[in-house]
């Protein structure tokens, strides 16, 4: 097991050590140290969305943040460099569905959940991803893409999620990405957009 | 420890306020705050920004308008160039002169650690000192900025937000409540405070505190920036966010669906952020729709003061 000695520092270096060890050496189980109880939490959570599973220990007046890969421990590559060149203009995504296409669900569904993990490729052109109707299930609890919403976002993507869409299916407090919206805002969206993709 | 007394102070240390206010005469009284920090962004010029927007806060937080200000530096001479210290005192000079105050004076010294910021001087009329815990059962409380800047700042020292980003949170916290502060004194506000270190929760607990008063806060109404809950759900919680919550732990009190991410952001400490208001009920509404208007940051009403004597702040 790697073992990351943390003790001694504060937020957020012990995630930032973890991270760094994680990027260059992808161990399958790693243990790191730290000495109070933010950065055991911190920690906790960052190995956790990497796709560890984890496990606390107390070892003497340490804490002990043990994570062991699961089927997928390792860093995901959207991860936006702070360096990104600056985007040369603005596309907006809009999604009415939670499927591409008519005919088979099921590969309507796998069809979106490919494209929105996809849709990274757009580099920093991608600014905003507005989710209207049935788009708007993608943003709730329970979705396939809700991590890759979540990464969009910390990557600097407006995620707009039409509010009267959510109260429809009455999901309103299931929402876990993106902010709720209205109309004014995703019309505004569309004018200052460079480009409009609807699906 | 025993302060001297004046009749004239009308806000002082036993108060614990945002700012100190004194009575000159029956219709103007002085407000007096000092606030200076390490740099939270790599740009001096914005630094500057940020540290007198911060400073000038504490007056707007009290109803009163800014007129004078003076500079605290301190800078490692020996080790930084000089024009860094110019840029961040340009920056100090330009928010100053937005807020229509001047720089007056000031004073630097070596340090190994750069700091800076301002001591500022206001005016208010006596009547309209917006004191932080006169808060009165069925107000609304409205919040004017959203939270998020710990959260991302800590994310941008690990490297891990986008430069729009960046720059987002960098205009947010230079941003004057000067607008919200003007806004505000056209209403019968009741109390008011600005969100710095302590977060929402944090200066919410001093509002609370002798007010006789609960508060209940509807976590979901909270205006916070969308790439915090992100952030924080990877670990990048500063180290204050976890002090200030054990610190108000014993008041707090979280519904089952208020998740630790949110109760984080919650207690996220800002840097410079919004005025939180109380208000009466049937003025709330027209309050936030004239902040709306006037284009403040956030104008959102995010909860409600209930009747004492408890004095607890419940999250839902």
């Amino acid at each position: 097991m790697r073992e990351i000695d943390a003790r001694g520092l504060s937020c957020p270096a012990p995630v930032l050590h973890t991270k760094a060890t994680l990027e260059q050496e992808r161990p399958e189980a790693v243990k790191v140290l730290v000495d109070n109880a933010a950065s055991q939490q911190n920690v906790e959570r960052f190995l956790r969305s990497q796709g560890y599973e984890v496990r606390l220990a107390q070892e003497g007046v340490d804490f002990a943040v043990i994570g062991r890969s699961g089927a997928s421990g390792t860093i995901p590559e959207s991860e936006p460099a702070p360096s990104a060149p600056e985007a040369s203009q603005k596309i907006m995504v809009m999604c009415a569905t939670d499927r591409i296409g008519f005919g088979d669900e099921s590969l309507g569904l796998k069809l979106m959940v490919n494209f929105i993990r996809t849709l990274k490729e757009m580099g920093p052109e991608l600014w905003r991803l507005v989710l209207v109707n049935n788009g708007v299930k993608l943003s709730v609890a329970g979705s396939p893409v809700l991590e890759e919403l979540k990464a969009y976002e910390a990557g600097g993507v407006t995620i707009l999620v039409c509010g009267t869409c959510l109260e429809h299916f009455k999901l309103l407090d299931q929402k876990q990405a993106g902010q709720t919206t209205n109309m004014l805002d995703i019309v505004t969206a569309m004018q200052l957009a460079d480009k409009v993709i609807n699906l | 420890m025993i302060f001297p007394k004046d009749d004239n102070v009308l806000v002082g240390l036993e108060r614990a306020d945002d700012a100190g206010v004194y009575r000159i005469t029956d219709d103007l009284a002085l407000i007096q705050t000092v606030d200076f920090f390490t740099p939270i962004v790599d740009d001096p010029y914005w630094f500057g920004q940020i540290a007198a927007a911060n400073a000038l806060s504490d007056v707007y937080a009290m109803g009163g308008v800014p007129k004078t200000a003076m500079n605290l530096v301190g800078f490692p001479i020996k080790e930084m160039d000089i024009d860094v210290l110019r840029q961040i005192i340009q920056g100090g000079i330009d928010k100053i002169r937005e807020a229509d105050a001047v720089l007056v004076g000031g004073h630097s010294i070596e340090d190994s650690e750069l700091k800076y910021g301002l001591s500022v001087t206001g005016f208010v009329h006596p009547a309209r000192v917006r004191v932080k815990n006169n808060l009165r059962p069925g107000d609304r409380l409205i919040l004017t900025k959203p939270l998020g800047t710990g959260i991302i700042n800590t994310a941008i020292k690990a490297a891990m937000a986008a430069p729009g980003v960046i720059d987002r949170v960098t205009r947010l916290m230079a941003a004057l409540n000067r607008t919200a502060a003007e806004t505000m004194a056209d209403f019968p506000v009741h109390a008011c405070t600005d969100i710095t270190g302590f977060g929402l929760l944090g200066h919410l607990a001093e509002m609370v505190s002798g007010s006789g008063c609960s508060v209940r806060i509807e976590s979901r109404k909270v205006p916070i920036l969308p790439e915090t809950a992100a952030f924080a759900g990877m670990g990048l919680v500063p180290g204050g966010a976890f002090k200030n919550k054990s610190f108000r732990q014993a008041m707090t009190i979280f519904d089952a669906d208020v998740d630790a991410v949110m109760q984080d952001m919650l207690f996220d400490p800002q840097t410079s952020g919004g005025l939180l208001i109380s208000i009466a009920s049937e003025e709330a509404d027209a309050l936030a729709a004239a902040l709306g208007r006037k284009g403040v940051p956030a104008a959102d009403v995010i909860g409600e003061v209930l009747d004492g004597p408890l004095e607890k702040i419940f999250v839902s």
